[in-house]
């Protein structure tokens, strides 16, 4: 099927759910105070694009995104890596690791402070630390999911260990780590928006907590449509990259 | 019961035992709806009510302590939360009844439509010896009014919130602009290390942290009480639920004020009562040693709409509303008097 | 346990024994982990009783250790503990399910594909904290509330990974299976669901910290019970002593559900290759 074919079924699906929710709202089965219908956060979405105000809270959420995401990445496969081929490493981060995933990060809010404050640095460290984790594992389990034969194979044609990763572990464990990448990408934006929430004075979440606040919910609504339309943006891009990045994987 | 049907298929009996077996279940119909009348008028009617776990609140459960509440035939479900933004969504959706939140947060919400309904007071400001909250800043700097934050950063719990409502007020009031101020929010546990790390300049603290900041007097420095400059009679917190539930439930909205008086009226009058430290540690988890260093101060009885009115004017004043407010119309009249 | 990665010839012919294995090297490898640790809260106590940190939030150590001991003896910390965990698992178990059917729906049809994934990515990537408020309307403030957001967290890597080993399942074998003249149920039942079992688990294994943090994250935002809350209420009482001593037992609870996730994981995926080095 073409892909205009295939993404018209999912234009398709998205304004039912929009007509569903309409009706809904008509019906007077919620509260229009506190869930409007999109008919009226329509013009709400409007003013804010038409205005140009969406632009600077946006660059700054997707910014420390950005940063903390990439970080995360990096730390992440990097110590993936590391951990999956040396028994000695992963021993000694593993039991750290296994202590410091299980904690909400918003537990952890109240050290943060202290080490970082409460600005920049300790959001995108938050969003770093988040988003650190699934990476990691999935990156460990690509590792150790590495074809043996594959292995024996680069051993048997006298590959060294560095070569080995590149041109066997890693190819090997890539859509594993992509998948990581992934989750990470929303844990990441999940916990940018808390963090915004939590301490700041603008961005995309900061912005949908004060207008909840002022209970003024048309544009918090339209502000969460933005918030979703981000995500999805950010999560086609990732496609396109992982597309890229993993041809042979069989579609 | 289905046995004696099914066992008595003995025809002589058996209308003789459907006899027994009607009367048995008519008995039985009747008597559970005696006591269910009887249970519902000896039985609590329940009142679920939101709150934020400061010491404000401290009457509602003085007198579910003292069973006030019982003695009117309530009963009361607390459930605590983070403050009144966060609580009028659960109101309006019916997940509670009645709420403990900010006057702020009340007038917003009803600017945006949400028909609310003020039922009792919650905090005032008194005139006491004793601050309980107020701006801090390090030991050291030079700042004494609000045009000494010009160009600074004060930190507030929530901006467009009450707390920062007043700092702005008090910052104009003390020869100062507010547009210069730069405003940052900070949770209130976290002001003390933001301004330790220097982050903020200044910060609006309530109590217990308010307390452990003016106790140290090697760190920080007491610059000011807004409240009480900006206007001494504010009433900052009351209790509100919808218009709805309240039309719906007028005799137990007339219960709830007078037992909830109650308990004001017990409160005022015990403040350094040890019954009363033990009640608000539970309620807070505060250590009864954190809460006796407290300085409580009395809580109001009645609603005073012309110091509401005030504020209404000072958040106009702040560009957090504009247009007028009913304040009559959503308030109870019982809670008046 | 080693890694496959690992390229010595012991690993690769797996002749040693595994009890060797798990006592002897695991232990001794781990040590180092758990030396780091021990050093870590040595400096942290250090930290604070010497004044280099001050903070009311920086406790010293030592009172977070008696703290979690009053907490435990007195069964308050029990209590919020097994609160927490109740929500996590109802929420856990909805929505990896939900992640598993969908998943495998998903990825081998391509009409279900196209028209329920849109609605899906956009749930997927519209962070919770942003939609808590329209949610409080409907689902109130109390479980219903805190579990439905668990089960929307614990969604997306169930379904993602599921959907990515369906998708990335090796042609040769459904070829293979087609060959055979199996049956489309056969074929999910023997070929598809097996295949996949290792991704399935992988991102079950990363939705049950996600699971954990999403009810505390709940709690905290709402509530009368439950980890998330005691560690609010115990920062707005000043005893961050009692915070960190919930932080830990949260830690140790993540910990051993993961380590039980891991026995379990191993016992059903005994045959997949990735095991069989370990």
């Amino acid at each position: 099927m073409p892909e205009l074919g295939r993404k018209g079924f999912g234009l398709l699906s998205i304004l039912s759910v929009l007509l569903l929710w309409e009706l809904i709202c008509r019906a007077g089965l919620v509260n229009l105070s506190l869930l409007p219908p999109p008919s009226q956060i329509a013009p709400a979405l409007w003013k804010i694009v038409a205005s140009g105000s969406f632009l600077v809270p946006l660059g700054q959420t997707l910014g420390m995104l950005l940063i903390g995401y990439t970080i995360a990445c990096v730390a992440g496969v990097a110590l993936g890596l590391l951990m999956g081929c040396s028994d000695y490493l992963y021993g000694l981060l593993e039991p750290l690791v296994e202590v410091i995933r299980p904690i909400p990060k918003p537990a952890l809010i109240p050290a943060m402070v202290v080490f970082l404050g409460i600005g920049a640095g300790m959001k995108i460290t938050m969003v770093a630390l988040a988003a650190l984790f699934p990476v990691l594992i999935n990156t460990l389990q690509g590792v150790r999911g590495v074809d043996p034969v594959l292995l024996a194979t680069a051993r048997t044609l006298g590959c060294s260990r560095l070569a080995t990763i590149r041109k066997i572990i890693l190819p090997a464990s890539l859509p594993m780590i992509l998948t990581g990448m992934r989750v990470s990408l929303s844990m990441g934006l999940v916990l940018v928006i808390l963090a915004e929430m939590l301490a700041a004075e603008s961005g995309i979440g900061f912005l949908i907590l004060d207008l909840q606040r002022s209970f003024q919910v048309r544009p918090m609504y339209a502000w969460i449509t933005i918030l979703a339309a981000v995500g999805l943006v950010l999560n086609v891009l990732f496609e396109m990259v992982e597309d890229c990045a993993v041809p042979w994987r069989a579609k | 019961m289905a046995r004696e049907i099914t066992g008595q298929i003995n025809d002589g009996h058996l209308e003789r035992d459907l006899c027994m077996l009607s009367l048995k279940s008519l008995s039985g119909l009747v008597l559970t709806a005696a006591f269910a009348a009887f249970a519902s008028v000896a039985s609590a009617q329940t009142v679920r009510v939101n709150y934020i776990p400061i010491t404000d609140v401290t009457p509602m459960f003085v007198a579910i302590d003292k069973g006030y509440f019982a003695a009117e035939g309530l009963t009361i479900v607390p459930t605590p939360s983070t403050g009144g933004a966060a609580g009028v969504p659960g109101l309006m959706a019916g997940a509670f009844d009645v709420m403990y939140g900010n006057v702020v947060s009340t007038m917003l919400a009803q600017q945006q439509g949400f028909k609310l309904e003020i039922i009792a007071a919650g905090t005032k400001q008194y005139d006491n010896p004793a601050n309980t909250n107020g701006i801090v800043a390090r030991a050291g700097d030079p700042i004494k009014t609000g045009k000494d934050l010009e160009g600074k950063t004060v930190a507030v719990n929530t901006r467009n919130g009450i707390i920062w409502l007043f700092a702005r007020a008090w910052i104009a009031k003390s020869g100062g602009d507010p547009s210069k101020v730069t405003f940052k929010e900070v949770p209130f546990p976290q002001m003390l290390d933001a301004l330790r790390g220097k982050q903020i300049d200044a910060a609006f603290m309530v109590n217990p942290f308010f307390n452990a900041a003016v106790t140290d007097a090697s760190a920080f420095q007491f610059v000011a009480a807004p409240y009480r400059e900006v206007q001494p009679d504010v009433e900052v917190g009351h209790y509100i639920s919808t218009q709805d539930y309240f039309a719906k439930n007028k005799e137990t909205m007339a219960k709830y004020v007078r037992a909830f008086r109650k308990g004001v009226q017990w409160y005022n009058a015990n403040l350094r009562d040890p019954d009363l430290v033990h009640i608000i540690s539970g309620f807070t988890k505060m250590q009864p040693e954190l809460v006796a260093k407290l300085d409580l101060q009395r809580l109001p009885e009645v609603v005073n709409l012309g110091s509401v009115a005030t504020t209404v004017k000072l958040m106009k004043d702040n560009g957090l509303i504009t247009g007028d407010i009913d304040l009559a119309a959503m308030t109870d009249p019982d809670a008046l008097k | 346990m080693s890694f496959a990665a690992s390229l010595t010839s012991a690993e690769l012919t797996a002749k040693a024994s595994v009890r060797r294995r798990l006592f002897g090297e695991l232990a001794r490898t781990r040590l180092s982990g758990v030396i780091l640790i021990v050093m870590l809260l040595v400096l942290w106590e250090v930290s604070a009783a010497r004044g280099w940190i001050i903070s009311d939030n920086w406790p010293r150590f030592s009172a977070v250790l008696a703290a979690a001991y009053h907490g435990l003896r007195s069964g308050e910390l029990g209590e919020i503990l097994g609160s927490t965990l109740y929500r996590m698992l109802a929420g856990y178990a909805a929505g990896c399910a939900l992640g598993v059917l969908f998943g495998l729906l998903l990825g081998s049809n391509c009409f279900l594909d196209w028209t329920i994934r849109p609605l899906i990515e956009i749930q997927r990537t519209l962070p919770s904290p942003a939609i808590i408020p329209p949610l409080i309307l409907f689902l109130g403030v109390d479980d219903t509330l805190k579990i439905f957001i668990i089960m929307l967290a614990v969604f997306p890597p169930v379904f993602v990974n599921t959907y990515g080993g369906v998708r990335g399942l090796d042609e040769t074998l459904l070829l293979t299976a087609g060959t055979f003249g199996l049956s489309r149920f056969d074929t999910l039942r023997k070929i598809v669901l097996p295949a996949t079992l290792p991704a399935m688990t992988a991102g079950m294994r990363i939705a049950l910290s996600l699971a954990l943090i999403m009810a505390v994250i709940g709690e905290m935002i709402s509530g009368t019970s439950g980890v998330g809350n005691y560690l609010m209420s115990m920062q707005y009482a000043m005893r961050a002593d009692s915070m960190y001593a919930a932080v830990i037992c949260l830690a140790a609870a993540g910990y051993l559900l993961n380590r039980i996730f891991l026995v379990l994981e191993r016992a059903v995926l005994h045959w997949h290759h990735s095991m069989r080095m370990s």
